[in-house]
C-alpha cells in the first residue's frame, strides 16, 4: 500500500511539473501585458518607452526559458515568488485566503452530502411516487441554477426580508466561529445546492441499480426490514461512485469558486486567481494554479485511499499491483 | 508695477482661485475649514465601499478612482477644490501662490509645520520631487498625468518653504492642473529609494493628509485612522474603513443591510434605484468629467478618410444611446461640444447641429433617417463597400465600454457596415489599444478635472494622453496652445470655441455621452458634498457621523 501511495505521489510530482510548464506558457501566450496592467491601464498616456522600463524592472524583458527556469528554481525551494499586484509573497497571500475557500468547500460539501445522499436514497426507495417526482424536479432545478445567480438571490432575499447582510470584516473560523459561519454559510449554500442536486441524482441512479441486485432480493427474502436493506446492504455498496463524485467535486470546487466568492466578496482563492489572471500577475497566477493542481492530485489520491477503506477488493488489487 | 499682461493673466485666474485680501494674487491661508449647517460630531468609523481593491496606492502612477478614494484622505495637494464651488481652489499645502508679471513663473509659499505621517516635516524639496516625479518619472515608473504638467520648464526649491515653478508659456489653468487630486505631495526621502527599486509608492501611503493608512488587507479591508498631527482642522471621524465589494448589487445590499454607511460609486441605475427607495438613505447622481467617445483609428484605412468618420457619426442616434446605455453605465449626460455638461465653454445648439449626427443629441430633434441616408452616401463616395467588416474590441468588465460598444455596433449596422464586438478582458483590451491594433474603439475616458486644459489638452490634442486614434494635426495642437496661454478670458473663450468647432469637424473622436456617478449614503453621514467631479472632495476631513 505504501508503495502504491509513493508511486502515486511521484506521478503527482510529474503532473505538477507539466502543469507548471503549461501555466507558464499559457500566461505568456494570453493576449495582454503585465506592464500595461501595472501602468495604470486605461490612463492612456503610457509610452512604449515607459512600458519597456517597467518590463525591465520586472525582468519580463528576459528570454522566456530564462524566466521559466528562474521561476522553477524558486518553486523547487517552495517559493512561489512575489505578486506583482499585492507586493506580497504569493505563499503568504494564498495562506491568508486559503482558510476561507476551504471553509466554503467543506460547508458546501457537508450541505451537499448530508442532504443530497438521503434525498437520493429516498428518491430511489420511493421511485415513481410523487415524492420521487418532486425531488427529481428540485434536483434538476438545482443543477440548472448557476451558483452566482442563486447567490445573488440569497443576498437580495436576506436584505429584502430581514434587512440583513453578512458582516464584511472577515475572520477565520478558529478565531470567530459563529461570525465565520454566518458569513460563509450563504456562499456555501449557493455552491452546495448544485452539488446537492448532483449527489442526489447520482445517489438515486446508483441506488436504483443496486436495489435491483440479487443480494438485495436475498436480504429482503431473509426478512430484513426495508431500512436495513436500503441502508446497510444498498447504500454501502452504492456509495463508491458517489465518493468518486464527491472527490472530483471537492477538487473542482477549490478552483471553481471564482464567481461565488466575487458575488459574496469572500477574500478567498477564487477572487485571488481571477484578479491574478486579469492583471497578468504572472507569479500569482502561476503559483495559485500550481497549488490548485496540487490539491487536485492530493484529492484524487485521497479518493483512491477512501476507496480502499470502503471496498476491501480495491485494497487487495492495489496491493497486488 | 504690473504690466497689462499680468493683469489679464491674473484676472483669468482670479475668477477661479479664492483670493484673500486685496491686491496681488494670493491664496488665503485660513485652512480648508468649511462652514457647516449643523454642528459636527466627533468620532465614529465611516464604513465605505465603492468598488473592488485598489490596484495600488501610488497616486502618481494610477488613474483609477479605486486608488484615489482610498488615498485622497491620506494625501494633500498644493491646493484643493472648494466643495461649495469646485471651479475655485482653496489652499491646501500652499498657503499662498503668486504669479509673476509675465505669467511664466508661479511661486508657492508652503505652510509651516506640516508633517508627513512618518513624522518628517514637509519641505520644498518634497514638492519639487513630487512635481518632477509626475512630469518626468524615473525608469520603471509611469505617469499618466505627465502631460498635465507638460508646460513646466523647471521646478526649484528656494529655502524650506518656497517652491518656484517656471512655465514655458503662461497657462491660465496651471493652478488647477498642479492641484489635480492625483498630483499629491509625497516625501522625497521615502519615495525616492523605492522608485530606484522600481516599486514606487505602490504599497505604502505616506502623506500629509487628515488620515493615515493603518491597515491594508487585500481583498478584505483598508483602514484609515485620523492623523492627529494634520496641519488643518482635525478630521471629525476616528476611522474610515474601505471594504472591497466589486458588484454594484452586492454594494447596494451591504448598504441596505447597514454593513456600510456609504457607497461613493454606482454606475448601474438599477443598483442605485434599489437604495433610493430605502428610507433614511440619500441616493444621488452627478455628472463627472468622463466621456464616452467612438474613436476610429485614423491611421487605418478607411478611417483615415474624414468622410468615413463623418459617416460613422451620422449613423448614430445619440439620444437612443443615452437612453439605452445610460442606465447600465451611468452615461446619462450630454453636452454641446467637447467640454463637460456644466461648462461655460459649451457650444450653442446651432453650432453643434452643423456636425453630422450631432442633431440626434437629446432635445435637438434631428432626422435620424436622413442622417443615415447621408452616411450611406458618404461611405459610397469614400469607396467603402456594403458589408465592410469592422471589429470593435472592448473590455468585458465595464458597461461604459462593453455595453456602449455593443450598442454602437448595432447602430452602425444600419448603414450597411458589418460590425462585430470583440469582448476581451481589460489586460488584452489595453494591449490591443496601446499598440493601436484596432479599427475603432468605444472608450470611456476619465479626465482629471474639467478645465479646458485638462479636457482639451489631455483628450483632444495629438500629443495628449488620450489620442487612442493616433491622429496628427498641428493646426489643432497650435490652437490648443494658443487658448492655453491666452490671458484674456473673453479671447480665450473664443479660442476654445474655435478649437471645439475645428476638432468636431475632423471627427477624430465622435462624442456619444458623458458619464455620471451615483452615490448613496445613510443620512447619518454628514458633511460630504457630491461635486460634478468624482475625484474632487474625497479627503473626507469634513465628513462626520450623526449617529
Amino acid at each position: 500500500m505504501l508503495d502504491y501511495i509513493v508511486r502515486r505521489l511521484l506521478i503527482g510530482v510529474v503532473t505538477l511539473c507539466g502543469v507548471a510548464m503549461i501555466v507558464f506558457v499559457v500566461m505568456r501566450v494570453l493576449p495582454g501585458d503585465a506592464a500595461v496592467m501595472l501602468s495604470g491601464a486605461g490612463a492612456g498616456a503610457v509610452s512604449e518607452k515607459e512600458l519597456a522600463g517597467v518590463r525591465a524592472k520586472l525582468g519580463l524583458d528576459r528570454a522566456l526559458p530564462v524566466q521559466f527556469f528562474d521561476w522553477a528554481g524558486e518553486v523547487a525551494q517552495l517559493r512561489l515568488g512575489t505578486s506583482l499586484r499585492t507586493g506580497n509573497e504569493v505563499t503568504a497571500d494564498v495562506a491568508r485566503r486559503f482558510p476561507y475557500t476551504l471553509q466554503i468547500v467543506v460547508m458546501a460539501m457537508l450541505i451537499a452530502v448530508l442532504v443530497g445522499v438521503p434525498v437520493g436514497v429516498l428518491s430511489a426507495a420511493r421511485a415513481g411516487t410523487w415524492a420521487d417526482q418532486l425531488l427529481r424536479a428540485l434536483s434538476i432545478g438545482g443543477l440548472a441554477a448557476p451558483s452566482f445567480w442563486v447567490g445573488l438571490l440569497l443576498i437580495l432575499a436576506l436584505v429584502w426580508l430581514f434587512q440583513w447582510s453578512a458582516p464584511l470584516i472577515w475572520e477565520p473560523f478558529w478565531i470567530s466561529p459563529w461570525k465565520s459561519l454566518t458569513q460563509l454559510f450563504w456562499p456555501a449554500l449557493a455552491v452546495g445546492l448544485r452539488q446537492l442536486a448532483l449527489i442526489a441524482r447520482m445517489t438515486r441512479s446508483i441506488m436504483l441499480e443496486v436495489l435491483g441486485e440479487d443480494y438485495i432480493r436475498t436480504a429482503r427474502a431473509k426478512g430484513l426490514s426495508e431500512w436495513a436493506v436500503v441502508m446497510h446492504h444498498g447504500l454501502r455498496n452504492g456509495l463508491l461512485p458517489v465518493v468518486t463524485l464527491i472527490g472530483f467535486e471537492v477538487s473542482a470546487l477549490f478552483g471553481g469558486l471564482i464567481v461565488t466568492e466575487t458575488v459574496f466578496s469572500v477574500p478567498g482563492l477564487g477572487q485571488y486567481v481571477v484578479s491574478a489572471i486579469l492583471n497578468r500577475d504572472y507569479p500569482a497566477a502561476q503559483g495559485i494554479v500550481l497549488i490548485l493542481a496540487g490539491i487536485v492530485v492530493l484529492g484524487n489520491l485521497g479518493v483512491d485511499l477512501l476507496y480502499g477503506w470502503l471496498d476491501p477488493r480495491t485494497r487487495v488489487q492495489a496491493g497486488e499491483r | 508695477m504690473k504690466h497689462s499682461g499680468h493683469d489679464q493673466f491674473t484676472g483669468a485666474l482670479r475668477r477661479r482661485v479664492l483670493k484673500a485680501g486685496g491686491g496681488g494674487l494670493l491664496l488665503a491661508s485660513a485652512g480648508p475649514a468649511l462652514v457647516l449647517a449643523q454642528t459636527p460630531k466627533r468620532g465614529g468609523t465611516l464604513r465605505v465601499s465603492s468598488g473592488g481593491d485598489p490596484p495600488d496606492f501610488d497616486m502618481h502612477q494610477t488613474a483609477t478612482y479605486l486608488s484615489q478614494f482610498l488615498c485622497a484622505p491620506c494625501y494633500s495637494t498644493l491646493m484643493r477644490a472648494d466643495p461649495k464651488d469646485y471651479h475655485r481652489l482653496l489652499p491646501d499645502l500652499a498657503e499662498k501662490a503668486e504669479v509673476s508679471g509675465d505669467g511664466k513663473t508661479v511661486t508657492f509659499q508652503l505652510r509651516d509645520g506640516v508633517l508627513f505621517h512618518n513624522g518628517m516635516p514637509l519641505t520644498a524639496e518634497d514638492v519639487v520631487f513630487s512635481l518632477e516625479r509626475i512630469r518626468n518619472p524615473a525608469k520603471g515608473l509611469v505617469s499618466p498625468r505627465k502631460g498635465l504638467l507638460g508646460n513646466i520648464e523647471a521646478v526649484e526649491a528656494r529655502g524650506a518653504r518656497t517652491v518656484v515653478v517656471r512655465l514655458a508659456q503662461p497657462q491660465a489653468d496651471f493652478l488647477f492642473l498642479v492641484s489635480n487630486p492625483f498630483n499629491v505631495i509625497m516625501p522625497k526621502k521615502v519615495a525616492e529609494p523605492l522608485d530606484a527599486q522600481g516599486q514606487g509608492m505602490k504599497r505604502q501611503i505616506v502623506g500629509t493628509g487628515p488620515f493615515r493608512l493603518t491597515q491594508s488587507v487585500d481583498g478584505q479591508l483598508y483602514e484609515l485612522t485620523r492623523f492627529d498631527k494634520y496641519f488643518g482642522p482635525p478630521a471629525y471621524l476616528d476611522k474610515i474603513q474601505f471594504f472591497p465589494i466589486k458588484g454594484e448589487i452586492e454594494r447596494s445590499a451591504a448598504l441596505q443591510g447597514k454593513r456600510i454607511d456609504a457607497c461613493y460609486f454606482f454606475a448601474n441605475e438599477a443598483a442605485l434605484a434599489s437604495v433610493r427607495k430605502v428610507p433614511g438613505v440619500t441616493a444621488l447622481r452627478r455628472p463627472t468629467p468622463v466621456f464616452v467617445n467612438l474613436i476610429p483609428n485614423a491611421r487605418r484605412k478607411p478611417f483615415d478618410d474624414p468622410r468615413v468618420r463623418e459617416a460613422l457619426s451620422l449613423a448614430l442616434d445619440r439620444d437612443s444611446f443615452i437612453k439605452t446605455v445610460g442606465p447600465l453605465s451611468g452615461a446619462f449626460y450630454h453636452s454641446f461640444g467637447l467640454m463637460p455638461p456644466d461648462s461655460p465653454y459649451s457650444l450653442g445648439q446651432a453650432e453643434i447641429r452643423q456636425f453630422g449626427g450631432y442633431d440626434t443629441l437629446p432635445g435637438l430633434g434631428g432626422n435620424l433617417a436622413a442622417n443615415r441616408q447621408r452616411a450611406i452616401a458618404l461611405l459610397e463616395q469614400a469607396g467603402v463597400p456594403k458589408g465592410f467588416k469592422i471589429v470593435i474590441p472592448t473590455r468585458s468588465d465595464i458597461p461604459a465600454f462593453r455595453d456602449a460598444a455593443i450598442n454602437i455596433a448595432g447602430q452602425l449596422k444600419t448603414v450597411g457596415l458589418e460590425v462585430t464586438v470583440d469582448i476581451r478582458d481589460a489586460g488584452a483590451f489595453y494591449t490591443i489599444e496601446t499598440k493601436g491594433d484596432f479599427q475603432m474603439v468605444v472608450h470611456s475616458v476619465a479626465m482629471g478635472g474639467s478645465t479646458p486644459d485638462q479636457i482639451l489638452g489631455e483628450g483632444y490634442t495629438s500629443y495628449g494622453g488620450r489620442n487612442y486614434g493616433q491622429w496628427k494635426d498641428d493646426g489643432l495642437d497650435n490652437l490648443y496652445r494658443q487658448q492655453s496661454r491666452e490671458p484674456d478670458a473673453k479671447k480665450r473663450g473664443e479660442l476654445i470655441r474655435q478649437f471645439q468647432l475645428a476638432f468636431l469637424k475632423t471627427y477624430y473622436q465622435i462624442n456619444l455621452a458623458w458619464v455620471g456617478y451615483g452615490a448613496a449614503y445613510w443620512n447619518t453621514v454628514q458633511g460630504w458634498t457630491a461635486l460634478p467631479d468624482i475625484y474632487a472632495n474625497m479627503q473626507m476631513d469634513r465628513v462626520w457621523l450623526d449617529s
